[in-house]
C-alpha cells in the first residue's frame, strides 16, 4: 500500500510503499516505516491506548487518533460518517495520507505546536476554586459525577480544535475543548456558583462564537460533547440562570 | 518562554506524571522556585494511562467500616513478600486517606457509591475493599487535577526538553542537560535540588502494558551519576492484559468479579489460589495463567478468557466503561457478548533509585521518587492501586524535602560541561552503524525470555551476554535522522542507551538473588530464604565506570516476618 506522508513543515511529501495489514493501527504503521525505512520521519506518540491525547493526525483528511484508528477503518470511513477536512494533497491511489492535523504551526511533519491550543484552555483557569475543605469528602450524587464524567473524559488531544472552522474564523475562541473543560467546571457543585465560570466566556468570541456546526463531537474520540455544553451555557446565560 | 543558554530555578522536576506534578505543586507550596522539566506535555505522560485506583482506609463501603491504616499496612508488607521497608509503608498508609481527600478537594470526581461518598472497590491482595477511583480512568483524572492545579500556581513547564545528563560536581547534583525537542538546542538546567520523577522501564520488555516512552531514563540517569539501583530484579507482570497489543485491562475487573478461563472452561484458579481466587496478587495470578498456557490449557496463541459476562450490561458499563472501550477499540469485541483474550505482559517496576522517606539519593541535591525510585514500599510485588498512592505520598514528602533543602544558592553549571555534552550528542549523529530498531527489539526478547515470569541461571547468564553484546553494538547505533527540530531518531537513540542500563541492572541483580520471593521467580531456586535473602540487593557503579552489586537491610518493626499464606 501507498501511504503519503507530509514532511518537513510542508513543504513535500514522501511517498512509502508499504506491507501493511488491515487491522494494524495507523500508530502501528507510522514506527513500522520509522523503523523499517525512514528513521527520519517524526511523529508523537505515548499511551497507544487512546488516553494520553498525543497523538491526533489527519488521516484521509479525518482527524483521528494514530494509536486507535486502524488500517480498514480509514479506507472504508464514508465521507458522512466523520468530519472530512480540506487539504490541497492528493489522496494516493487505494493508500493512506497523512498530514498534520490543520489550524497548529507544523514543527516537523506530522508533529505540532500545541501552544495555541493549551494557551487558550489555560486562560480559563481550569481549576477548582473551591475554598472548603471538608473533613471528609464532599459528598457527590452519582448522577453529578455520571453528568461531570462525559466532561472530564476529555484529554486533551486538539482533535476537536483541528476540526472546528471557528477557530480559524474568529480570532480568541477558546476553541470547543477549552469551553467543555469551562463548563465541566461550572457544573461541579463542588465550586461556589459566585465565582461566575460562564461569563468569562459570555463575548463574542467566547460561548457566541460557536455555529454549532457541531464537528467537535463527531471527531471526538473520547465522547466528550463541547457542542452540548456550549449549547446549555448559552441557555443558561440567555434564561438569566446564573450568576453573571 | 525566553530561549536562554542556562535556566536556574531552586527546585527542578524531571518528569510530569503523577510523581513529578505533586513534588512540584509541594515545592511551590514551600516557597521555591520550581520548574517542570518534561520530555513529553506532562499529561501525556504515563500515568494517565492508570486505570484501577488508588489505595485508603477511607471505610467507605460497608464490608471495610473497620478498615483502618494498620490493615492497609499489614496488606501491603504481606504483598511485597516482608521485603518493603516497614517505616516507608507506615507512611504511605497512613497518609492515605488524607491524600485521596486532598484530590477530591482539589477536583477529582471520584467515582461515588449511593450515599454520595467515594465508592471503593476491592483489589488483589487487599482484605476488604480499599481501592477508591474514577470509574477506570484513575489515572487521566488525577493527572487532570493536578495539571490544573500546578498550572494554576504558575510552576514553569519546560515542555518536550529531553534530558540527556545529569551534573554532578564533587559529588554534589548541581543540575540536568536537556535538549529542547522543538529547537534541538541544548541547555543546561542549575538548581540546587533535583528530583527525579521518570516513570518505570516497561519498553526493555516485550510484552508491556507502559507508554511507549517509558524507557527508564531515570534510573540510567541516576546510575551513571553515583547514585544506587535498590531491588530492581522484581518486575511485575500483570496477568491481564489484551492478547495482542498489551493495553492493561485493569484488575478493577477482577475486582468487580470477573473470571479467568481456561480453553477447557475452568476457573483455574481455584487450582492455585482456592480462596482468593482471581484476586491472589498479581505474581501468584500471573504464573498461574503461564503455567495453564504451557500445561495445553489456554487458547491458540498463548491467552485465557477473562469473562465478564455473567457481572451484566449495568455493571460494566457504569464500573468498567474504559475496559469495554479498550475491548472494543483494540480487540474488536465488546465484553458484555464475549470474553476477553488476556495474557501476562510486563507492568511495573518494584525496584528503583535507591532514596530514603524523603526521596533522598546518595548524591546530594539529588531526590528520585514515583515508579523510577524505590524506597521501597512495595518490596517483591507491589499491589494494584498502592502505586498511584506512592507516587502522591511520597511526591509530597519529597517536593517539601527538595524544598527545605534548596536555599544554599546555585553552584553554576560550568559551560564546559555543556560542551562537552553537545560533543557527546555530536559523535552520536555523526555514528555509522546500524539503526535502533534491531536492536531495540532484541533487547525486549532477551528481557521477556531470559527475565522474565520464570527465571534460571543458565538462561540469565545468556541474557546477560545478549544485554552485553548489545551495549558494545550500541556505541555504534547511528541515529540517521537529519535536521535539529524534533530528530526523533535521536531521542530514541538516547532512550535506547537508558534501556541498556537500565536491562544490565534487571539482569545483574535477577542473577544474583538466589531464591524465589514476589515477582522475582527462579525455577533453580523455587523457595523464598529469609535467612539468605531478606535483604535488598543494591547496585552501584565505582570509579572503573563498571556495576557492582551488594545488599542492605530491610527495616522491619510493625509485623512480624511470616511464610506465604496466600490461598
Ligand atoms: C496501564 C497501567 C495501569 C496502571 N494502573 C494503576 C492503578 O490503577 N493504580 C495504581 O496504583 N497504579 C497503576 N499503575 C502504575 C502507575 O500508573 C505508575 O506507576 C505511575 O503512574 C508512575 O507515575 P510517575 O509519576 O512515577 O511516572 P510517569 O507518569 O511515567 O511520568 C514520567 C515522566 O517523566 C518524564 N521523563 C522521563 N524521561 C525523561 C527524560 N529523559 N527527560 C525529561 N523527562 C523525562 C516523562 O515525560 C513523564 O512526564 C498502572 C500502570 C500501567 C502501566
Ligand atoms: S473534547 Fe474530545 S476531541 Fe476535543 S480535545 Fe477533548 S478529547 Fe480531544
Ligand atoms: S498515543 Fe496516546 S492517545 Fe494515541
Amino acid at each position: 500500500m501507498i501511504v503519503r506522508i507530509q514532511r518537513g513543515k510542508g513543504e513535500r511529501f514522501d511517498d512509502y510503499d508499504i506491507e501493511v495489514n488491515a487491522g494494524m493501527t495507523l500508530l502501528e504503521l507510522l514506527f513500522r516505516i520509522q523503523e523499517n525505512i525512514d528513521q527520519t520521519l517524526a511523529f508523537r506518540y505515548s499511551c497507544r491506548g487512546a488516553i494520553c491525547g498525543s497523538c491526533a493526525i489527519l488521516a484521509n483528511r479525518r482527524p483521528v487518533l494514530a494509536c486507535k484508528t486502524t488500517l480498514s477503518r480509514v479506507t472504508n470511513l464514508k465521507i458522512d460518517d466523520h468530519v472530512t477536512l480540506p487539504s490541497s494533497a492528493k489522496l494516493p491511489d487505494g493508500g493512506i495520507l497523512l498530514e498534520p492535523i490543520p489550524k497548529l504551526p507544523v514543527i516537523r511533519d506530522l508533529v505540532v505546536d500545541w501552544e495555541p491550543f493549551f494557551n487558550e484552555y489555560r486562560k480559563l483557569e481550569p481549576v477548582l476554586k473551591n475554598s472548603d475543605h471538608p473533613e471528609k469528602e464532599h459528598l457527590l450524587g452519582k448522577d453529578k459525577s455520571r453528568e461531570l464524567e462525559k466532561y472530564t473524559n476529555c484529554i486533551l488531544c486538539a482533535l476537536c480544535w483541528s476540526a472546528c472552522p471557528v477557530v480559524s474564523e474568529v480570532d480568541g475562541y477558546p476553541g470547543p475543548a477549552a469551553l467543555a473543560k469551562l463548563f465541566r467546571f461550572y457544573l461541579d457543585p463542588r465550586e461556589p456558583k459566585s465565582t461566575k465560570r460562564l461569563s468569562v466566556a459570555d463575548n463574542e468570541a467566547g460561548w457566541w462564537a460557536c455555529d454549532f456546526y457541531s464537528n467537535c463531537k463527531k471527531v471526538c474520540p473520547k465522547g466528550v460533547p463541547p457542542n452540548v455544553a456550549i449549547g446549555r451555557a448559552r441557555k443558561l446565560l440567555e434564561d438569566e440562570e446564573v450568576e453573571k | 518562554m525566553g530561549e536562554k543558554d542556562i535556566y536556574r530555578h531552586d527546585v527542578i522536576v524531571i518528569g510530569g506524571g503523577l510523581s513529578g506534578l505533586r513534588a512540584a505543586i509541594e515545592a511551590c507550596d514551600c516557597g521555591a522556585d520550581v520548574a517542570v522539566v518534561s520530555k513529553v506535555y506532562p499529561l501525556r505522560s504515563h500515568s494517565v494511562a492508570a486505570q484501577g485506583g488508588i489505595n485508603a482506609a477511607l471505610g467507605n463501603s460497608p464490608e471495610a467500616k473497620n478498615d483502618t491504616w494498620e490493615k492497609h499496612a499489614f496488606d501491603t508488607i504481606r504483598g511485597s513478600v516482608y521485603l518493603a521497608d516497614q517505616d516507608a509503608v507506615e507512611v504511605l498508609c497512613r497518609q492515605a486517606p488524607e491524600t485521596v481527600l486532598e484530590l477530591e478537594h482539589w477536583g477529582t470526581v471520584f467515582s461515588r457509591d449511593h450515599e454520595g461518598k467515594i465508592a471503593q472497590r476491592p483489589f488483589g491482595g487487599a482484605d476488604v475493599p480499599r481501592t477508591c477511583y474514577a470509574a477506570d480512568r484513575t489515572g487521566h483524572n488525577l493527572m487532570n487535577t493536578l495539571f490544573e492545579q500546578a498550572s494554576y500556581r504558575g510552576i514553569t513547564f519546560h515542555n518536550e526538553y529531553f534530558v540527556t545528563s545529569l551534573v554532578v560536581d564533587e559529588e554534589i547534583c548541581r543540575g540536568c542537560i536537556a535538549l529542547n525537542l522543538r529547537s534541538g538546542k541544548v541547555h543546561a538546567f542549575n538548581s540546587s535540588s533535583l528530583i527525579l520523577a521518570t516513570g518505570g522501564y516497561g519498553m526493555i520488555y516485550d510484552h508491556s502494558t507502559n507508554s511507549l516512552i517509558n524507557t527508564g531514563d531515570g534510573m540510567a540517569l541516576a546510575i551513571n551519576a553515583g547514585a544506587q539501583l535498590k531491588d530492581m530484579e522484581f518486575v511485575q507482570f500483570h496477568p491481564t492484559t489484551l492478547y495482542g497489543s498489551n493495553i492493561l485491562i485493569s484488575e478493577g475487573a477482577r475486582g468487580e468479579g470477573a473470571y479467568l478461563v481456561n480453553s477447557e472452561g475452568d476457573r483455574f484458579m481455584a487450582r492455585y489460589a482456592p480462596q482468593s481466587m482471581e484476586l491472589a496478587p498479581r505474581d501468584i495470578v500471573a504464573r498461574s495463567i503461564m503455567k495453564e498456557i504451557k500445561a495445553g490449557r489456554g487458547f491458540k496463541d498463548g491467552y485465557v478468557h477473562l469473562d465478564l459476562r455473567h457481572l451484566g450490561a449495568d455493571i460494566i458499563k457504569e464500573r468498567l466503561p474504559g475496559i469495554r472501550q479498550i475491548a472494543m477499540d483494540f480487540a474488536g469485541l465488546d465484553p458484555v457478548e464475549v470474553p476477553i483474550p488476556v495474557q501476562p505482559g510486563q507492568h511495573y517496576s518494584m525496584g528503583g533509585i535507591d532514596v530514603n522517606i524523603d526521596g533522598e539519593t546518595g548524591v546530594k541535591g539529588l531526590y528520585a521518587v514515583g515508579e523510577c525510585a524505590c524506597i521501597s514500599v512495595h518490596g517483591a510485588n507491589r499491589l494494584g492501586g498502592n502505586s498511584l498512592l506512592d507516587t502522591l505520598v511520597f511526591g509530597r514528602r519529597t517536593g517539601r524535602k527538595a524544598c527545605s533543602e534548596s536555599n544554599d544558592g546555585h553552584v553554576p553549571i560550568l559551560k564546559e560541561v555543556m560542551t562537552r555534552e553537545i560533543q557527546r550528542l555530536q559523535d552520536l549523529i555523526n555514528n555509522k552503524g546500524e539503526g535502533f530498531a534491531p536492536l531495540m527489539s532484541e533487547i525486549k526478547k532477551t528481557m521477556f525470555d531470559r527475565f522474565g515470569i520464570f527465571r534460571d541461571e543458565a538462561d540469565m547468564n545468556e541474557g546477560l551476554r545478549s544485554l552485553n553484546d548489545l551495549g558494545q553494538r550500541y556505541k555504534q547505533v547511528s541515529v540517521k535522522g537529519s535536521g535539529k527540530a524534533f530528530n526523533q531518531s535521536l531521542i530514541r537513540v538516547l532512550e535506547l542507551g537508558y534501556m541498556v542500563d537500565t536491562a544490565e541492572a534487571v539482569a545483574l541483580s535477577a542473577i544474583e538473588r538466589k531464591e524465589s520471593r514476589g515477582s522475582h521467580f527462579r525455577t533453580d531456586f523455587p523457595d523464598r530464604s529469609d535467612d539468605l535473602y531478606l535483604k535488598h540487593t543494591i547496585i552501584s557503579t565505582d570509579d572503573k565506570l563498571q556495576r557492582s552489586i551488594d545488599f542492605s537491610p530491610v527495616k522491619l518493626g510493625l509485623f512480624p516476618v511470616k511464610g506465604d499464606n496466600y490461598q
